[in-house]
């Protein structure tokens, strides 16, 4: 009893107390609902068995059937392309506005910290906000471009099959890029200062700088961001119900929110389930990615 | 770098850049104060033929914004409570060792919350039934929403645990320090200003919480403000002033929160605390 | 013998006494009652409610909001967990995935020895939505349905007498009425990717000889052909297919359409916001003379078999329907029994409007019933989106629903 003691006051079982009690939350409030999802995707559930977990068997037949859906291989695509548009848009503007306020000029930072409020901004808010703006024929976007002249005729960002998936990347290039800028500007700011100033010293140009320090000291960093990245750009909901429903025809219709619509409008919750399991693989590779990075990271 | 000419041009350009980023939140400003013909105008006005800032008041009391923003501080203090209890020690012993077994708790805190909170909704509903959480409809929201934000806070406190030197614990064990006493007299304060960044931002985002709200809470005076606005966005609004004044009232304390404090948050974030 | 039998009388006495005790010392019962009525705008279940809370009879009604696109999932997981409300009012197509599993209480024999509910006023339609198997599982509510309003200004300026009767008109007018530089559409309609889109394209599909079990008909490949043309030369919006009912109406109020497909819930708003003279016209049909058609809407109120009231939930029921003349006058919906008189209002063009919508409402057929409906619909909206955006050829879309449907009810 007394080396228990001793052990969570001084020695391992300090850690494992810490480390314990979160993943004990954690896995009662995230691990059940998950490993509850991947059992329904192989049950049959309706409205009856809904709060039991003795339900028929049914094999991958709920695979088979999401597989065999006409959409299935468009909200692949969509899916590919909001994920790889999303993250892609946040990190390039958000490495290259990182860079920017890095310069050092007067308010730089404060100025950097006003970009931060759309990350506070309720989703649902974002969400309602950009819908009004990507209006086809009074949203104030089509105005901006027509304007500008840009464009001559008006675009129908939420109701035009080619353009709906980007409309709600946009909006969410919007949502994630502070954060995104944020976190490099982290990383940047670790570089030691020193480093450049040697290389400049050696005749490096500033391209060379950035691809030969920036860049391999960011590596850890850059892991970290496209990873989470990922996962916040799949776990992603707000912004489909509030600008494009999916559709027109589930045009902008990706695995988050055709999940949802099988649970929550078509109340087949199995398939909903599955089609969540099948984005479980996706992420997978994320996490895999990020641990990775940290292999990297120095401590202190 | 420090040498390169024209700060003040590196300043203008900024200032567009944020004008520019900015503008969804200056068009909710514009829309919530314009008349109700005039939202629909074509092409829009940019700036209100006759502002009307009665709505304000008027919004407030018809959608009793005051009980949903108190329940929204509610939760959110609730989440960010929780997620600072739970998320800080881990955190700190994810980021004191290096091991397969680190990567592997890694691994499983970010596979742990890789499900949107659209599909855990249903399970986590039933769970919570079954415990009778239901009678108590914000704690369960707060419980659901700390597990959504815990593997966030881990992640990125974990990033500031990194940057304390590790020998200055060290040198507080060799004194006769307890690991509790090490943990808390030296490194928690030398991580002090990561954590609350980190708190302050997670309280924002659970100030949004939505759809846990939304399926969890279903008597009106306990939802919060995100439940509250979704019921104006319904099949049937065309009543856009009112959505943006409601959402410019729901978002303007955050971001008038955050102005204030920016700086110290933006500091925290970038002087080495985190890293 | 007789002594046996006059303790069994006292103990009946005694036993009623005692129940009769029990009730006395009852707390009121409380009745929850969910609805989207009360969302957007006050609404008939919401009043009813409260005013049902305010009397002094032991029941008291709880009254919860839900939005349009929530309401029967949550009633689904509250269902299933147990906690399910004691009233619910669904949309009439949603009412069959609940009465055919048995989740709603049969109140067949209720309602044969109710005062109030007598089933034999209602429309056919209303009434089989809230029947399964020959038994009544609850009330239709109010009722709507769609038909055709027009701007009579801008018909009087381009020359147009009498609103289009068939869809070749209702294109040609569309298309002289359509003015690009003032930012005035032909027409405007709800194609949106839900039970919208499905609640104005089924009734083109029946009014050709289809259903919803049989989709792929000539007539509804042309209109999706002439809608995708109007569409294509700007007569249309093209976000018609991302805007919802009342969206779309909202542009014909504003002027900004010169006609509109929607219905009767939209009076009132029109009467207020509308700068110009307008009226109601039926849903077009293919050729003159032609079976018409048009889409059967509204709500309809039934008790969970799961309550522990079934007797107070019903008369929650019953003073619901007490109040169904109130209907149109205080929330512009049509009731859905013969019997009720609709007075005049005394302003003009909603009377007249009035008049138009209970006419369509012979010709509108109900979606479904079937359980699994909301499949079927998405089925049926796809379809519809696909072929307007030009994904695919009217044919392509409605054989490729046709094959969904097959396989959702066979």
């Amino acid at each position: 009893m007394g080396r228990i003691v001793s052990s969570i006051t001084d020695g391992k079982g300090f850690d494992l107390l810490l480390v314990g009690l979160t993943m004990v939350f954690l896995l009662a409030l995230a691990g059940v609902p998950l490993v509850y999802n991947v059992v329904m995707s192989f049950q049959q559930v309706d409205m009856f068995n809904l709060s039991t977990f003795s339900r028929p068997f049914a094999g991958f037949s709920n695979y088979v059937e999401v597989v065999s859906q006409p959409e299935f291989w468009l909200i692949i695509r969509n899916t590919a392309i909001f994920v790889f548009g999303s993250i892609g848009g946040q990190f390039v503007f958000g490495f290259a506005l990182a860079l920017f306020f890095m310069l050092k000029f007067p308010f730089a930072s404060t100025i950097r910290g006003l970009f931060l409020v759309s990350w506070v901004m309720p989703g649902l808010v974002v969400g309602a906000l950009w819908g009004w703006i990507l209006a086809g024929d009074f949203g104030v976007l089509n105005a901006i471009l027509k304007g500008i002249g840009l464009i001559d005729n008006t675009m129908f960002w939420k109701s035009d099959p080619s353009l709906a998936i980007w409309a709600v990347t946009i909006a969410n290039i919007w949502l994630g890029l502070a954060f995104n800028m944020m976190l490099l500007s982290v990383g940047l700011a670790g570089i030691s200062q020193d480093l450049y100033e040697a290389a400049e010293l050696d005749g490096a140009n500033g391209f060379q700088r950035f691809s030969t320090i920036t860049l391999p000291m960011m590596r850890s960093t850059i892991g970290a961001v496209l990873a989470l990245g990922l996962i916040y750009t799949l776990q992603q909901f707000d912004l489909f119900p509030a600008i494009t429903e999916g559709g027109p025809a589930n045009s902008s219709n990706v695995a988050q929110y055709w999940a949802w619509q099988w649970s929550f409008q078509l109340f087949d919750f199995a398939k909903g389930a599955t089609v969540s399991v099948m984005m479980l693989v996706f992420v997978l590779f994320a996490s895999l990615v990020y641990v990775w990075s940290t292999r990297h990271e120095v401590r202190g | 770098m420090n040498r390169l000419p024209a700060p003040k041009l590196f300043l203008v350009l900024a200032l567009g850049l944020a004008a520019l980023y900015l503008f969804p939140l200056y068009w909710m400003y514009v829309t919530s104060l314009k008349g109700s013909s005039e939202i629909f105008a074509n092409p829009p006005t940019f700036w209100p033929n006759d502002p009307d800032p009665s709505i304000y008041p008027e919004t407030w009391a018809r959608r009793t914004m005051a009980t949903f923003l108190w329940n929204s501080l509610v939760i959110a203090t609730g989440v960010t409570s929780l997620t600072v209890l739970l998320g800080t020690g881990c955190a700190y012993v994810l980021a004191r060792y290096r091991s397969v077994w680190i990567d592997i708790g890694l691994f499983a805190i970010l596979m742990l919350q890789v499900l949107p909170a659209s599909v855990m909704i249903t399970p986590l509903y039933v769970g919570f039934n079954q415990l009778g959480l239901l009678d108590y409809p914000r704690t369960a929201v707060i419980l659901a929403a700390a597990g959504k934000a815990i593997p966030f806070y881990i992640v990125l406190v974990r990033a500031t645990f990194m940057s304390v030197p590790r020998e200055l614990e060290e040198a507080a064990l060799v004194d006769g320090n307890s690991r509790w006493g090490a943990f808390f007299f030296i490194v928690l304060p030398l991580a002090r200003n990561g954590i609350l960044v980190l708190a302050i931002l997670t309280f924002m985002q659970a100030f949004g919480e939505y759809i846990y709200s939304k399926s969890i809470i279903t008597t009106q005076s306990l939802q919060p403000a995100s439940v509250g606005l979704s019921g104006f966005l319904g099949p049937n609004s065309t009543d856009w002033n009112g959505i943006m004044a409601y959402a410019a009232i729901y978002v303007t304390p955050i971001v008038l929160v955050f102005v204030i404090l920016q700086r110290r948050i933006v500091a925290g974030l970038t002087s080495g605390a985190l890293k | 013998m007789k002594a046996s039998r006059l303790g069994l009388m006292t103990g009946v006495a005694l036993a009623t006494v005692a129940m009769a005790g029990a009730a006395f010392a009852q707390e009121d019962v409380t009745i929850t009652v969910w609805s989207i009525d009360g969302a957007n705008q006050v609404g008939p279940s919401d009043t009813f409610s409260a005013e049902f809370n305010e009397m002094d009879n032991g029941i008291n009604v709880e009254y919860r909001i839900l939005q349009f696109d929530e309401i029967v999932n949550e009633t689904l997981r509250a269902y299933a967990t147990g906690n399910a409300p004691d009233i619910v009012s669904l949309d009439n197509p949603d009412f069959a995935l609940f009465s055919s599993r048995g989740a709603f209480l049969d109140i067949t024999e209720m309602a044969e020895n109710s005062d109030v509910i007598n089933t034999e006023a209602y429309f056919d339609g209303p009434l089989n939505s809230v029947m399964w198997d020959g038994k009544l599982y609850g009330v239709p509510k109010y009722t709507d349905t769609i038909g055709v309003f027009y701007n009579k200004d801008a018909f009087a300026e381009a020359g147009i007498e009498n609103p289009p009767q068939t869809w070749a008109e209702f294109e040609e007018y569309a298309r002289m009425l359509a003015e690009a530089n003032e930012g005035m559409y032909g027409a405007t309609i709800s194609a949106r990717g839900n039970e919208e889109g499905t609640f104005q394209f089924l009734p083109v599909i029946q009014m050709s000889g289809g259903g919803y079990e049989n989709v792929n008909t000539e007539g509804a490949r042309e209109w999706l052909s002439m809608v995708k043309g109007m569409i294509d030369d700007g007569v249309m919006s093209q976000d018609v297919l991302s805007l919802g009912q009342w969206d779309s109406t909202g542009t014909f109020n504003s002027g900004n359409a010169a006609m509109a497909i929607s219905g009767p819930w939209e009076i009132d708003r029109m009467v207020e916001d509308a700068e110009f003279d307008w009226g109601v016209t039926l849903l077009p049909v293919f050729g003159e003379g032609d079976e018409r058609s048009s889409a059967l809407g509204g709500f309809n109120l039934g008790i969970l078999s799961t309550t522990e009231h079934p007797e107070e939930a019903f008369e929650v029921l019953e003073y619901f329907v007490s109040q169904d003349d109130r209907l149109f006058p205080e929330f512009g919906y049509l009731p859905t029994r013969g019997d009720v008189e609709l007075p005049p209002s005394g302003i003009a063009e909603k009377d007249a409007a009035l008049e138009v919508f209970q006419e369509q409402l012979q010709y509108a057929q109900p979606r479904g019933p079937h359980p699994e409906w909301q499949k079927i619909s998405k089925a049926i909206y796809d379809a519809e989106q696909a072929a307007l955006t030009g994904q695919m050829t009217p044919e392509e879309a409605l054989s490729q629903a046709q094959a969904t449907i097959d396989t959702i009810i066979n």
